[in-house]
């Protein structure tokens, strides 16, 4: 019996391709599992209608979605548009804007440090910079706080020194927040930046140098079209848990600083409205990728950093 | 390339080369002695090169010319002035780099104007500058192409035309040519002399191959373990090598010991070990006497019958180049000799040496050179 061999090779690579798949499977799993599952779960909840004591009543309603862009008084019964929610979701927008941002400016001289240093050394700098992890977020968000509150340290050194005689009030603020999110989410940057950092070919920098190109020419001509992968990669990494950010708000911006991950929690806890909180959710997760395609498409154009 | 194609441009040729003076240059990096106490002097206009070894310091030497490092001790002048405390981008001068360095963000024409722009000229004098550049390396249509897409030559001609667009006093070239295959190496050392000519801008071109070195340069630094061991022309120090180093890193070279017996103006009669008694030239600066050192170019030399020439031995290893052959001969004194025979269609192939015959070798008067140690 004659053996076609060009037929044993096709099958031997339809099962390589199969095998392939074996290999993902368990990360497609859980990915559908822990992801795909329960976002299905609140899309489904944010047309339900709310029962009495939080939980959902079987019923399909678009109450949810209504509450989240609108919102009728209670007395009378007029509708208004939802300020306070479109405030609260700007003001996200606004923090974690301002978050990556000042990431940005201090994640990059740090990358750049670490990027020009000995090989031997960098690693001990790595290490450095991931140590924050190694605490619980929450107490970070805590140790914050008991160092800017009004009898804290900050203010009680500046009082002492006599540099300012009533206490700056910083707990509960916008600054508040921004500290605690820019602490917690900069070394999400630094690691992506300095990733793109330590692959940047320095004698491009010695080029521009050479064609009379200053030290700010170098930097915003040469280096930063080079990292910006890196770039784009730690926005994303910042941006997108600083939006939905909810332990420093809530820890450091206390009930005046409120943002959207803490609006989703009142709904599913005090305000035992699921539908609300579930369209808030959702609304939250379109918010992200509007944001990111955006992010991704403008700065995917540009086509730097073709050796990055 | 495009050959024929002369291209001149007026600004160029009104272009006048800076000289460098490099006087009591000393480099550490920690522990180790890159440069040793250098001292050059670089004229105007010309195509001067620094050869050695990889390691013999002559890149770390360019790179003190560019400002990338400073030296330990020393002074570097440029048209006389002293420029060692000036950063790069405040010295009037540009590299090459070996591998190039060119922005792979940014297009050909963005690449070439880049020095002009960061020198703040305005856009119109910086797109004529580009275009006249793009004529002069032969790349005239391809301004917008992103560099990435390039050949390797391609790409050499933009590096060269980055450097050479902000025009700089003096053009410094780092091994430029070393990433090229051999032919396109070629046919790159003639574009270089000629954009040399046309430029009038002086060149300090940096390579470890002798032979680009003695095609393109004016003059040449041969140097080793950070000390420059001899400067001048390709025929000086190809004819006349001042030291063992030299004479062995440049070209092929026979070795034979003597003794002077006396001396004559520049010339010394000496007998050889073999027993041989030949007249010799003495080295530029030293007047040995004793035992020494002297050397002979392999093509210097020629094969004759055993007894006929200035010493005997035998013949070994046979080896053929296309021009021409090499022959070693075991000399009666032990020591190698190899001579070079140019090899011509005409030749009878009845005569040819065999190996392992007895030979004699024959040499004119002119073809020894004594060494200074």
């Amino acid at each position: 019996m004659a053996i076609d061999a060009r037929q044993i090779g096709e099958e031997r690579q339809r099962k390589e391709i199969r095998d392939r798949w074996l290999l993902s499977a368990p990360a497609l799993f859980l990915i559908v599992a822990a992801s795909v599952g329960p976002l299905a779960i609140v899309v489904l909840y944010s047309f339900l209608a709310p029962g009495n004591y939080g939980d959902v009543k079987w019923a399909f309603s678009t109450e949810g979605w209504f509450n989240v862009f609108l919102s009728r008084d209670i007395f009378d019964g007029t509708v208004s548009l939802a300020d306070a929610h479109f405030s609260i979701i700007w003001r996200s927008v606004k923090l974690a804007f301002i978050t990556t941002l000042l990431c940005l400016i201090f994640g990059f001289p740090t990358a750049y440090f670490i990027a020009t240093r000995t090989p031997h050394t960098r690693s001990l700098w790595l290490f450095l910079v991931t140590i924050p992890f190694w605490t619980n977020m929450l107490i970070r968000a805590f140790a914050i706080q008991e160092a800017i509150r009004s009898e804290g340290i900050v203010n009680t050194v500046l009082m002492t020194l006599g540099l300012i005689s009533t206490p700056i009030q910083m707990l509960f603020t916008d600054f508040a927040v921004l500290l605690g999110m820019t602490y917690v989410f900069l070394p999400l940057m630094v690691l992506p930046l300095y990733a793109s950092l330590e692959k940047l070919d320095f004698r491009l920098v010695e080029a521009g140098y050479d064609l009379y190109a200053s030290r700010f020419g170098v930097l915003t001509r040469i280096v930063v079209p080079m990292v910006r992968p890196g770039i784009v990669a730690g926005s994303i990494l910042v941006f997108v848990p600083a939006l939905s950010s909810y332990v420093i708000p809530r820890v450091l911006g206390g009930g005046k600083a409120l943002m959207i991950g803490n609006l989703i929690e009142l709904q599913f806890g005090q305000g035992r409205n699921w539908p609300l909180g579930a369209a808030l959710s959702v609304a939250l997760v379109v918010v992200v990728l509007f944001v990111l395609l955006f992010y991704v498409r403008n700065t995917g154009k540009s086509g730097g950093g073709a050796h990055g | 390339m495009k050959n024929g194609e002369r291209m001149t441009i007026s600004r160029a040729t009104a272009a006048h080369g800076g000289t460098i003076g490099l006087h009591g240059i000393k480099k550490r990096f920690g522990s180790f002695q890159a440069v040793d106490d250098v001292t050059l002097d670089i004229r105007s206009n010309e195509f001067f090169t620094l050869l050695g070894p990889s390691g013999c310091g002559k890149t770390t030497l360019l790179r003190m010319i560019a400002g990338f490092e400073l030296p330990t001790e020393g002074r570097v002048l440029l048209d006389g002035a002293d420029i060692s405390g000036l950063l790069p981008n405040q010295r009037p001068v540009n590299t090459v780099f070996q591998n190039y360095a060119l922005f792979p963000h940014l297009s050909v024409a963005e690449n070439i104007g880049f020095g002009l722009k960061m020198l703040g000229r305005p856009k119109s004098e910086v797109g004529a500058v580009v275009a006249d550049m793009l004529k002069l390396v032969h790349l005239e249509g391809r301004g917008d192409h992103p560099v990435t897409q390039l050949s390797g030559g391609q790409q050499q001609r933009v590096a060269l035309a980055r450097a050479l667009a902000p025009r700089p006093k003096v053009l410094l070239l780092d091994e430029p040519l070393s990433a090229l295959d051999l032919k396109l190496r070629k046919s790159m050392q003639i574009e270089l002399k000629r954009l040399q000519a046309e430029t009038g801008i002086t060149f300090v071109f940096v390579t470890h191959d002798q032979e680009e070195a003695l095609t393109m340069s004016d003059r040449i630094a041969v140097m080793s373990e950070g000390q420059v061991r001899q400067v001048g022309t390709a025929r000086e120090i190809y004819d006349r090598p001042a030291d063992r180093f030299v004479a062995d890193f440049i070209g092929e070279t026979n070795f034979l010991t003597g003794t002077v017996e006396r001396t004559e103006g520049r010339r010394a009669t000496l007998r050889l070990a073999t027993g041989a008694t030949i007249t010799a030239g003495l080295p530029d600066t030293a007047t040995p006497s004793g035992a020494v050192t002297l050397v002979i170019r392999p093509e210097h030399a020629d094969l004759v019958t055993a007894g006929a020439g200035t010493m005997d031995g035998t013949l070994g290893d046979i080896v053929y180049f296309g021009t021409d052959t090499h022959y070693h001969v075991h000399l009666d004194d032990g020591t190698d000799f190899i001579v070079r025979r140019q090899n011509s269609r005409a030749g009878s192939e009845g005569d040819a040496p065999e190996t392992g015959h007895r030979i004699g070798v024959r040499f004119s008067d002119n073809a020894a050179q004594i060494l200074k140690d």
